[in-house]
């Protein structure tokens, strides 16, 4: 000891030998992946070589659903939002060159994540690595799945077997994995407040150690390190401080839930860790640039408090609201990340908010409210009755209707988008490429031929046993994790895979959430288009009919129920079928119901393709000149004229923030309609 | 106009949802020239051999699970007989605010795209409390001559659901093992209106073996005097219990087991229509004249509409 305790500065961070030090930096995230296994991989070895010091793997939509890229409803998304995987071949290109042993791999998954781990384990065991020094995540919280993502594939139940499945494999096996990862983060970009994005992660990690719990395949001890194997993936939103707030209440929460719960003596497998990603949902279209400063501060929520500083953090890219980021756009948000850590002085203090009464303040208020709705939740039954009699859904829906009935009212101040809209036209967006990412329409061969070699030259006697077995696990309830791991090194499909599992466990459809909503926005433009409308059902007989819908895998429904929400609350009647349709169903719907017009919500950048399917079943169906349709969603400027062209009749993109504004476009197809 | 109706017609016979959709329309329109449409309609149809639906009323409140059990039965009853047709009829309230409404029924109910013998629609209640619509009686004229089955949900507020007893044959409540709303509805006396009753979601197998000898006991004290209980079938979509022999009984419903014939039907919506359109006034009007049964001997139900709007214009 060179000091001693009393005479240590309290603004010093000190070692274990008593020498001032500084705070080792948070793991580097960037969340990527697309295209195609081998762009991927080139793409990761390329962060890495940059200083990224972990891997956040993006699958795409059909990978995250269950679905093998020759699968039709996987087709148009094939290689989109991340990367295809296919079979153990696919992985074995993603991580070439990548040392699994050394790698800290965080992947985003959830319907599957079982499927993914296994091949993870294959993969090290196939390339004779050992087990044991597999580090990382597998997302896999499928309460945010239910609520405001879309990628479930299993009711409820199973799908807390499957997590619970991975946390028992994982403890001895592969004792540095994060079986499954609380996941707020979605709850926030879903209109969650603060104090219910405490709440539903809480009991969502309440709902899978209560789980985990009643299997008592664990002794204390072991249940004990399987609590501190709980980690949590959190968002940071605008208003820094009150998120920083959050996180320490959290933490807070967190201690004491495990303790008076769980009983959990060893301080070490009490504590909060988690990742985080800040915000994209407050990341704006207009003015793009402006978001480089709102990332900037939102990652300080996560990183000022030391009590509550994130374990790895990963930055969305400033042009995330136009397209897909580009190389250049990751590499920027990387760099932000390592000036924070090593250029400024964050990590030298101790906790600097200790002893602060306005922030313990604060922290107790959000506390207090968040266990209100905890106790809320597990009066009802908890989380899976949360979920299953709609109620966090509708929570969530409500919040984000109020959100979005602040900004439009302008009481909520977004800069560039309802305030100081006028400026100079960003030169970011001036390259060859308009500043934003595509996906090359032609790498879909290259995964789809990947896939027929892999079905070609596997052995299809062992194809045929491993998904006996596997079924035979889900049916009998021994752990599907071992026979999951053969099915990977037998080179099963993702789609093989995950039918298996629907064939014993059936498809979950949930609840849509919208039902009872309102808006709060009454003002002039509002009433002016009730009357609108009004006039209109005199003329035509009916009031206006309007089919919301959502094609393809891509599940964040926010933007379709606000928009179905919206049209009841100018007088429409909406037909809103929730996510997850083929466009032949969205379709059969809008005949059947004799709409007056569809609206079609797109994020996943699939909506040429979509587009083009939709138009070409309307016309098969006779309804081309009867049915317009309007698409809304994160749709480049480029892209307008093809989809004009399609025959698309409006197009409405993150800018086109007002919602009278877009009900009023929408009212103007209706009447154009009535000739 | 009338060529356009015609061919309607033989498409929408054929089985051509589009066709089917826009028939639906002109028995929905509330404009005062519609039931002129709305009848030529119906005589192109009298001239053709159709088919004669039998209704199926399903109330209970929300989140009993009616639309899943809907869709299973309906897939059930087309699977089981090639020639059989279904159609599906939703009711969703609307806003008190906008009038306008969301209908998300359709989620529930997951038909094969492409099938031409099933079809689904939803209403809006249009503030009606009834738990159907205005529009659900025409509406059920025309699929009358389309469809064998029509299945009609109601709103399910759990309250008020009295209508459905008038526009369909066959009434099933729909419960769900402990939910307590069976207390509510014997409050509401709806207990009185279900031909039988579906204690459905008994996944859960303790609760709902309760649940049905509690629903025996209140339903012997509701109903005091009845000869026989009414039926109670025990479902679960999730496993199929049940379901099989729910839709056998509906196949086996008889024509002879409708105790309301259209007529009856067509006298108490006419009736309530007049109330709906001229108030207390228009129904005084209406008793001077004998009351429904006398004017719909003008005729048919659209030719009663049309007569008495005009006579009563003229007044």
């Amino acid at each position: 000891m060179t000091e001693n305790a009393e005479q240590r500065a309290k603004h010093l961070l000190y070692d274990e030998n008593g020498n001032p030090t500084r705070d080792r930096p948070w793991i580097f995230r960037t969340y990527a992946g697309h295209t195609s296994a081998r762009a991927s991989n080139e793409l990761y070895l390329g962060n890495l070589s940059k200083g990224q010091t972990g891997l956040s793997i993006a699958f795409d939509l059909a990978t995250q659903c269950g679905y093998s890229s020759d699968h039709p409803i996987a087709r148009p998304e094939v290689g989109k939002v991340g990367v295809p995987i296919n079979s153990l071949d696919d992985f074995a290109v993603l991580f070439k060159d990548i040392p699994l042993d050394r790698m800290n791999t965080s992947m985003t998954i959830n319907g599957t994540s079982m499927w993914l781990l296994a091949l993870y384990v294959a993969l090290a065991r196939e390339r004779g690595t050992d087990e044991k020094l597999l580090q990382g995540t597998t997302q896999n919280d499928l309460v945010k799945e239910y609520l405001a993502r879309g990628t479930y594939i299993f009711p409820p139940e199973a799908h807390f077997r499957i997590i619970a499945e991975m946390y028992e494999y994982a403890l001895e096996r592969i004792p540095k994995w994060n079986a499954s990862n609380i996941c707020s983060y979605h709850l926030q970009e879903a209109g969650a407040t603060p104090a219910q994005e405490l709440a539903f992660a809480l009991v969502t990690a309440i709902g899978v150690l209560d789980v985990l719990k009643e299997r008592g395949h664990f002794t204390h001890e072991q249940f004990e390190r399987c609590v501190g194997r709980i980690s949590f993936f959190v968002n940071a939103g605008i208003r820094f401080v009150e998120e920083m707030c959050k996180m320490r209440a959290f933490a807070e929460l967190w201690d004491e839930i495990t303790r008076e719960r769980y009983g959990v003596e060893n301080e070490r497998y009490r504590l909060f860790r988690y990742g985080v990603q800040v915000n994209s949902l407050g990341l704006t279209e207009s003015q793009p640039e402006n978001n480089a400063w709102r990332i900037i501060l939102e990652s300080l929520g996560v990183t000022l408090s030391r009590n509550a500083r994130c374990r790895a953090m990963q930055l969305p890219a400033w042009n995330e609201a136009l397209s897909l980021p580009r190389p250049w756009d990751q590499q920027w948000s990387l760099r932000l990340q390592q000036i924070l850590a090593y250029e400024t002085d964050l990590l030298e203090y101790p906790d600097i908010f200790d002893g602060s009464h306005v922030i313990t303040s604060k922290v107790d208020d959000l506390k207090s409210q968040a266990r209100a709705e905890i106790d809320r939740i597990l009066g009802m039954g908890g989380v899976s009755a949360g979920i299953e009699t709609g109620y966090m859904k509708s929570s969530l829906v409500r919040s984000m209707s109020e959100r979005v009935s602040r900004i439009n009212a302008g009481e909520q101040i977004v800069v560039g988008l309802n305030r100081w809209t006028e400026g100079i036209a960003s030169p970011l967006l001036s390259g060859d490429d308009g500043g934003i990412f595509k996906v090359d329409g032609d790498s879909t061969r290259e995964t789809l031929e990947a896939l027929e070699r892999t079905r070609a030259t596997r052995d299809g006697e062992r194809v045929k046993r491993a998904l006996e077995a596997l079924k035979q696990a889900a049916r009998d309830g021994s752990s599907m994790m071992e026979p999951s791991i053969e099915c990977a090194l037998a080179r099963v499909t993702t789609g093989e895979w995950a039918d298996a599992l629907r064939e014993v466990f059936g498809e979950y459809r949930p609840v849509t959430g919208i039902e009872g909503q309102k808006l709060t926005l009454e003002d002039d433009r509002v009433r002016a288009l009730r009357q609108r409308v009004d006039a209109y059902a005199q003329r035509a007989g009916h009031r206006p009919r309007i089919v919301v819908g959502k094609p393809g895998l891509d599940g964040h429904s926010n933007g379709a129920e606000v928009i179905a929400v919206s049209a009841r609350h100018v007088g429409f009647d909406v037909i809103y079928s929730g996510i997850r349709l083929t466009v032949d169903e969205i379709v059969a719907s809008a005949v059947e119901e004799n709409a007056d017009v569809i609206g079609i919500s797109i994020l996943s950048g699939s909506h040429r393709e979509l587009g083009a399917q939709m138009m070409e079943q309307l016309a098969a169906a006779g309804a081309s000149d009867d049915i317009p349709v309007v698409f809304g969603g994160i749709i480049p400027q480029d892209d307008f004229e093809e989809l004009t062209n399609l025959g698309i009749r409006r197009v409405f993109t993150p800018s086109d923030y007002s919602l009278t504004d877009i009900m009023e476009r929408i009212m103007d197809v209706v009447e154009e309609q009535e000739g | 106009m009338a060529a356009d109706l015609e061919a309607l017609v033989d498409r929408a016979l054929d089985g051509e949802k589009l066709a089917i959709a826009r028939l639906v329309s002109v028995f929905e329109d509330t404009r005062v020239d519609a039931p002129s449409r709305r009848r030529e309609v119906l005589q192109h149809l009298a001239a053709r051999r159709t088919r004669k639906a039998r209704f199926v009323g399903i109330t209970g409140t929300p989140g009993a699970g009616k639309s899943t059990l809907v869709g299973e039965l309906a897939t059930r009853l087309v699977a089981g007989d090639a020639r059989v047709r279904v159609a599906v009829l939703a009711i969703d309230p609307s806003s008190h605010i906008s009038g306008g409404s969301l209908l998300g029924d359709r989620t529930r109910v997951r038909f094969p795209v492409g099938d031409r013998r099933l079809y689904f629609r939803s209403q809006a209640s249009d503030q009606e409390l009834g738990g159907v619509s205005r529009t659900t009686f025409p509406v059920c004229r025309l699929l009358y001559h389309l469809f064998d089955y029509v299945f009609i949900e109601t709103v399910g507020i759990g309250q008020s659901e009295i209508e459905i007893q008038q526009v369909a044959d066959f009434v099933f409540l729909v419960l769900t093992p402990l939910g307590g709303d069976g207390v509510q509805f014997m409050k509401a006396g709806i207990m009185e209106i279900p031909d039988a009753i579906v204690l459905n979601k008994c996944d859960a197998v303790d609760a709902a073996r309760k649940s049905y000898h509690a629903l025996r006991a209140s339903l012997s004290l509701s109903r005091p005097g009845e000869e026989h209980l009414v039926r109670i079938f025990r479902t679960s979509a999730t496993t199929g219990q049940g379901l099989d022999e729910l839709s056998t009984f509906i196949l086996q419903l008889g024509q002879d087991a409708i105790g309301r014939g259209m007529p009856a039907k067509e006298r108490y919506f006419l009736e309530k229509w007049v109330r709906d359109e001229y108030g207390r006034q228009g129904l005084r009007a209406l008793a001077a004249r004998g009351g429904a049964a006398a004017v719909m001997h003008a005729g048919d139900f659209e030719a009663a509409q049309l007569q008495f709007a005009s006579e009563y214009q003229q007044r």
